[in-house]
């Protein structure tokens, strides 16, 4: 009998679980967490988290709290495949992340099979978008937007003779290819081309190399930690080039590793940095986040995550629902139009952001970025 | 012409830290037959203690630039020393007797551990080292500028190479290790404490790997706590390709492989830059399968 009241109990405490979990609307988070993007990853959950706080604070969303699932994809492919799969088995409603645009591929599938909605914060190859898929939607621009502004900044510059750098990553070639495409349409000859290999610490081979060609500008469609190390490693071998980077290049740490008078007169594209958002929403995050966390957020990519976040969440109340379908066709209906950190966020029928977004920066003789006119 | 020459002062001096974390690798396989995988992490543990002795101590304030890194290079070989022999007795010695396969996977588990223990201490961002310690002067050979920095790590490096190999072929320490490499079995019959040769190796490979560290740290101003990974896969093709378990092939590996690469990059495709330079590894196991100075002195050290 008592081995029956047992069985009974197990029994219902299986079945009042599942009860119990859905208490909370859980919403998964994709970020390299370790690896050799972590500092965006760590500063994506800070982020986030600090968002989530503010929107418990404010009631949670249809009656319930929100909890932040995170998943560490590594900065790899191969392990963010399995961290996905991992994610759809956590009763999460949609999904944030990832960082690049390679890792982000890897997982995609998986959340669209599951099906979830998925919002990508750093993710800018073209493809992403092009395949037609139902629930992927991202916060980022688009590399050829990028490598159009790329390609319009050097010709406005009056460069003749362009080198182009990547590094054989899915976003770097991407934008590589892209704004090589239409430097050719404007009569700018690329009088080099060729990939790095990231991780690296000595590239004056490469530099040299470069030198032996005579371009008027090198474009580096890379990541910061290479981009700092060329600028820093170009200054000793004495070669006055300038130099645009992509909007990976935008992180302070890449002032801290070339040295202020390396840096100096570096170009690069991004979307605005976060202390040069003009939105107030974007100025009391940045306040709050400084008062949490000591200093403001450096990375603009991590701050469309929170982005993404705030997008699920103003779904899931606008569908008053917390179902896929319906996340998704209120997110992509015409007309939604999210108050987000980096601007008003609306999404086109590809998941797509819609507006312009690409700014031009200069890093100045103080290691500061400064917005070019 | 000229950039032939900028190429090959390049290919050197990348070749110069393959040559010292190589150095490591050898060693220990020489006596152990043992790959020690941490030893790239090792190589991180001197360039991240470099940084925190270097920016808590602010050394070259007090004694000068050239002493103060003489004496951070000392502290660091001492401190990664250090870490190599506990990490001998902790993850290694206990499994001498078992399968090699057993100490290859604990050796594994060693450079994850140390790998992400670096991370969770020093936190995932990169680290700079400060810009002022170290010279910025270019010097004029033969009309090419070449930073002095680079030159004085080639120095540095072919220093403490010629060093080792003193002490290996000349030292009755030394003998002992040559003789613990050959067979561990006799060289105990014939009084050698083959405990403290492994112990030795665990010290000097380690203070080798800490000091390539300080110095790219020192060069390249920039450390990560996944650099290690790149690095040791590096030099550890620099060690088979020079024969592994012999040091001056480690040596000779290690310069190669770096000119391989700057001149691969150069006039062949930087994008194929690694396809070209494991080419090579693979052309050269094909034609000397012990490597190229594998042969002469197989199985020693």
């Amino acid at each position: 009998m008592l081995r029956k009241m047992m069985f009974a109990l197990v029994l219902l405490a299986l079945a009042v679980t599942p009860a119990l979990a859905a208490k909370t609307v859980k919403i998964g988070v994709m970020a390299p967490m370790t690896g050799s993007w972590a500092s965006e990853g760590q500063e994506m959950k800070q982020i986030i988290e600090l968002l989530a706080a503010e929107v418990n604070a404010a009631g949670g969303i249809l009656g319930k709290k929100v909890e932040v699932v995170m998943e560490d994809d590594g900065g790899d492919p191969r392990t963010a495949a399995l961290a996905a799969t991992r994610l759809t088995t956590r009763d999460v409603v949609a999904v944030v992340g990832n960082y690049g645009s390679s890792i982000t591929e890897a997982g995609q599938m998986i959340f669209d099979e599951e099906p979830l909605v998925q919002i990508a914060n750093g993710s800018t190859a073209v493809r992403l978008t092009e395949k037609g898929l139902k629930y992927f939607l991202r916060t980022s621009p688009r590399d050829d937007e990028q490598g159009r502004v790329a390609a319009q900044t050097l010709q406005a510059k009056g460069f003749k003779k362009v080198a182009v750098l990547h590094d054989n990553t899915s976003y770097a070639k991407g934008l590589a290819d892209e704004t090589m495409g239409l430097l050719k349409g404007m009569g700018i000859d690329v009088v080099f081309a060729d990939a790095l290999t990231p991780g690296e610490r000595d590239y004056s081979a490469i530099l040299t190399k470069m030198k032996g060609k005579g371009p008027d500008a090198v474009l580096f469609t890379g990541y910061y930690p290479e981009a700092g190390l060329l600028l820093k490693q170009k200054k000793q071998i004495g070669w006055n080039v300038p130099f645009i980077g992509g909007d990976a290049t935008n992180n302070p740490d890449l002032v801290k590793i070339a040295g202020k008078g390396a840096a100096e007169g570096f170009y690069f594209l991004s979307p605005p940095v976060p202390q040069d958002l003009p939105y107030p929403k974007a100025k009391k995050f940045v306040a709050d986040y400084s008062a949490k966390y000591g200093s403001a957020p450096g990375s603009i990519w991590a701050v469309l995550s929170g982005d993404g976040f705030l997008s699920i969440v103003e779904a899931i109340k606008g569908a008053e629902s917390t179902d896929t379908e319906k996340i998704a066709a209120f997110l992509k209906k015409k007309g939604t139009k999210i108050n987000g950190l980096t601007g008003p966020i609306a999404f086109n029928a590809k998941g797509d952001r819609v507006g312009e977004v690409y700014k031009v920066y200069k890093v100045d003789a103080s290691g500061a970025f400064v917005l070019q006119p | 012409m000229e950039e032939f020459f900028q190429q090959l002062t390049n290919g050197l001096a990348v070749g110069g830290i393959y040559a010292l974390i190589a150095l490591g690798y050898t060693m220990v396989y020489g006596v152990l037959k043992l790959i020690n995988f941490a030893h790239g992490d090792l190589f991180t543990l001197g360039a991240y203690l470099g940084f925190t002795l270097l920016t808590s101590f602010g050394l070259s304030d007090r004694v000068g630039p050239l002493l103060g890194v003489l004496i951070l290079a000392l502290m660091v070989m001492g401190l990664v020393a250090l870490v190599g022999m506990i990490l001998e007795r902790s993850a290694y010695k206990p499994l001498r007797q078992s399968p090699r396969l057993s100490a290859v996977v604990s050796a594994l588990g060693a450079s994850i551990f140390i790998q992400n223990s670096i991370m969770l201490v020093y936190g995932p961002n990169i680290q700079v080292y400060p810009h002022n310690i170290m010279p910025d002067t270019v010097i004029h050979l033969f009309g090419m500028p070449v930073p002095l920095m680079r030159i004085l790590i080639l120095v540095a490096s072919v220093v403490l190479m010629v060093a080792l190999y003193l002490f290996i072929q000349k030292t009755r320490t030394g003998t002992a290790i040559r003789a613990a490499a050959i067979d561990q079995g006799a060289a105990a019959l014939m009084g050698i404490n083959v405990d403290r040769v492994i112990m030795l190796v665990f010290l000097l490979g380690p203070a080798l790997g800490g000091s390539a560290g300080l110095m790219v740290g020192l060069y390249y101003g920039q450390v990560n706590f996944t650099m290690g990974w790149v690095y040791g896969l590096k030099a550890f093709t620099a060690a088979i390709l020079g024969g592994i378990g012999n040091i001056p092939g480690a040596m000779l590996g290690g310069l190669l492989l770096g000119l391989v690469e700057a001149l691969g990059a150069a006039y062949i495709s930087i994008a194929w830059k690694d396809a070209i330079a494991f080419g090579v590894l693979i052309f050269i196991l094909i034609v000397r399968p012990t490597g190229l100075l594998g042969e002469r002195v197989a199985d020693k050290i």
